[in-house]
C-alpha cells in the first residue's frame, strides 16, 4: 500500500512553481470569501461550500499525490481529467443547490407579495365598511 | 352561505368593470375580490370604482399565483364558498352562479366549468377555439384523464367554484405558473369530489391571448412534465378528514 502510494506521488509532474501559484490562489480566494462575509455581501451558510473549495485548492497544492490517488481509486489513467471531472462534477452539484435555493426564495416571495396584497385588500374592506356607516 | 367571486386580472382595464358589474347582478350575495397581478394599467381602480375590493400584488407572479392569492382570502375571512372566472368578459357570471349551485348542495368540493362537456351545445357554441389552442386542450384532456382516472374534458378552464376542503389545499399548494392542469390532479389525488359542469363561453371582450404556436407548444411540454411530476408528489395528510 504504502509503495502504491509513494509509486503515485512520483509519478505527479507538478513542477515547485505551479504548486506555489495553486496554492497562492486557494489562499487569496479563502481570503476574498472571508472578505465577502465581512462586507455583509456573502451569507454565512453560504459561504460554507466555498470554503470547503478553497481547502480542496489548498491541498491539492500541498500534496499532490492526492490527486492522483484519486484517479487511481476513480480509475483514471489520466490525473487531469480525474480533476476535471471532479471539479464538473462539484460545479453541477452546486448550480443544482443554487436552483433549489432560488425555488424555495421565490416560493416565500410570492407569499409575500400574496400577503401584502391581502393586506391591502383588507384595509380596503375595513375603510368601505366605515364610510358605509357613516352614511347610513 | 358567505361566497367570495374572485378575479384574477393582469392589465385589463377594458373589460373587468363589465365582468364585476356581471357578477353583480348574477351574484348580489357574493363579496367580489379582483386580484390585479401587476397590471401596469389601471386595472385596480377600475375595478374599485365598479365596486370590487381589490387585492394587489406588487409584482406580476402569474395567474397560478393569483388564483392562489383568491383562495387564501377565501380560507382567511372565513368564506364558505369561492369561486373564480376570467376579467376578460369570455365567463358569463350567470354561469358562476351555476357552478357555485353544485357546491352549494354539497355535490362537489371542486367544480369546473366546461365548454365543451356537451357536444350538442360545442356546434352552436359562441365560443370558437383557435387551432393551437384545440391541440393543446385534446394532449391535456387525455393526459389528465389517464393521470385521474375522471374524464375532464375541459381542463384549462379557468371558471371554477370551490368549498373551504379545496381552499385549504390550494392557498397551501398552488403551482404558481401551472395552475389549471396540476390543480385538478392534485384535488383528485388528495381525494376531493371534483366536478365538471357543461356552460357556455363567449370571445373574449378585450386583450389578446397568450398563447402563439411556439408558445403552445412550450405550455403543452411543461404541462406533461409537471403532470408526471405531480404522479409520484406524496399525498399531504388532510387533518379535516
Amino acid at each position: 500500500m504504502t509503495a502504491a502510494i509513494l509509486a503515485a506521488v512520483k509519478q505527479v509532474n507538478l513542477t515547485a512553481q505551479t504548486r506555489i501559484v495553486a496554492a497562492i490562489l486557494a489562499v487569496a480566494f479563502m481570503v476574498m470569501i472571508l472578505e465577502l462575509i465581512r462586507r455583509d455581501k456573502l451569507q454565512e451558510r453560504y459561504s460554507v461550500v466555498w470554503f470547503v473549495a478553497g481547502l480542496g485548492m489548498l491541498l491539492g497544492a500541498a500534496f499532490p499525490g492526492l490527486l492522483t490517488l484519486v484517479a487511481e481509486a476513480m480509475g483514471v489513467r489520466n490525473t487531469n481529467v480525474a480533476l476535471f471531472s471532479i471539479v464538473l462534477l462539484l460545479l453541477l452539484g452546486l448550480a443544482l443547490n443554487f436552483s433549489v435555493i432560488m425555488s424555495r426564495q421565490a416560493a416565500q416571495i410570492t407569499r409575500l407579495a400574496q400577503e401584502q396584497a391581502l393586506e391591502k385588500a383588507r384595509a380596503q374592506a375595513a375603510e368601505e365598511r366605515e364610510t358605509g356607516r357613516a352614511r347610513s | 352561505m358567505r361566497t367570495l367571486v374572485f378575479i384574477p386580472a393582469w392589465n385589463e382595464e377594458g373589460s373587468v368593470p363589465a365582468v364585476i358589474a356581471g357578477v353583480g347582478e348574477a351574484l348580489p350575495e357574493a363579496d367580489v375580490l379582483v386580484i390585479d397581478d401587476g397590471s401596469t394599467d389601471a386595472t385596480a381602480s377600475r375595478a374599485r370604482e365598479a365596486g370590487a375590493l381589490v387585492a394587489s400584488l406588487p409584482f406580476n407572479q402569474g395567474l397560478g399565483a393569483a388564483l392562489q392569492t383568491g383562495y387564501l382570502y377565501a380560507l382567511q375571512e372565513g368564506y364558505e364558498c369561492c369561486a373564480h372566472l376570467d376579467a376578460d368578459g369570455q365567463h358569463p357570471p350567470a354561469e358562476v352562479a351555476r357552478l357555485l349551485q353544485e357546491i352549494y348542495a354539497d355535490r362537489a368540493d371542486l367544480v369546473i366549468g366546461s365548454r365543451y362537456r356537451d357536444p350538442d351545445r360545442a356546434k352552436t357554441d359562441d365560443y370558437k377555439p383557435t387551432f393551437s389552442r384545440r391541440i393543446g386542450t385534446g394532449v391535456f384532456r387525455f393526459f389528465l384523464t389517464l393521470a385521474t382516472r375522471q374524464r375532464f374534458t375541459d381542463t384549462t378552464s379557468g371558471m371554477r367554484a370551490a368549498n373551504r376542503r379545496v381552499m385549504a389545499l390550494f392557498s397551501e399548494r398552488y403551482s404558481p405558473d401551472f395552475a389549471e392542469i396540476e390543480s385538478l390532479q392534485l384535488a383528485v389525488r388528495e381525494g376531493l369530489r371534483v366536478e365538471e359542469v357543461p356552460v357556455r363561453m363567449l370571445e373574449r371582450i378585450g386583450g389578446t391571448s397568450f398563447l402563439t404556436p411556439l408558445r403552445s407548444a412550450f405550455f403543452i411540454f411543461k404541462g406533461l412534465v409537471v403532470l408526471l411530476v405531480g404522479q409520484f408528489r406524496p399525498r399531504r395528510v388532510e387533518a379535516e378528514r
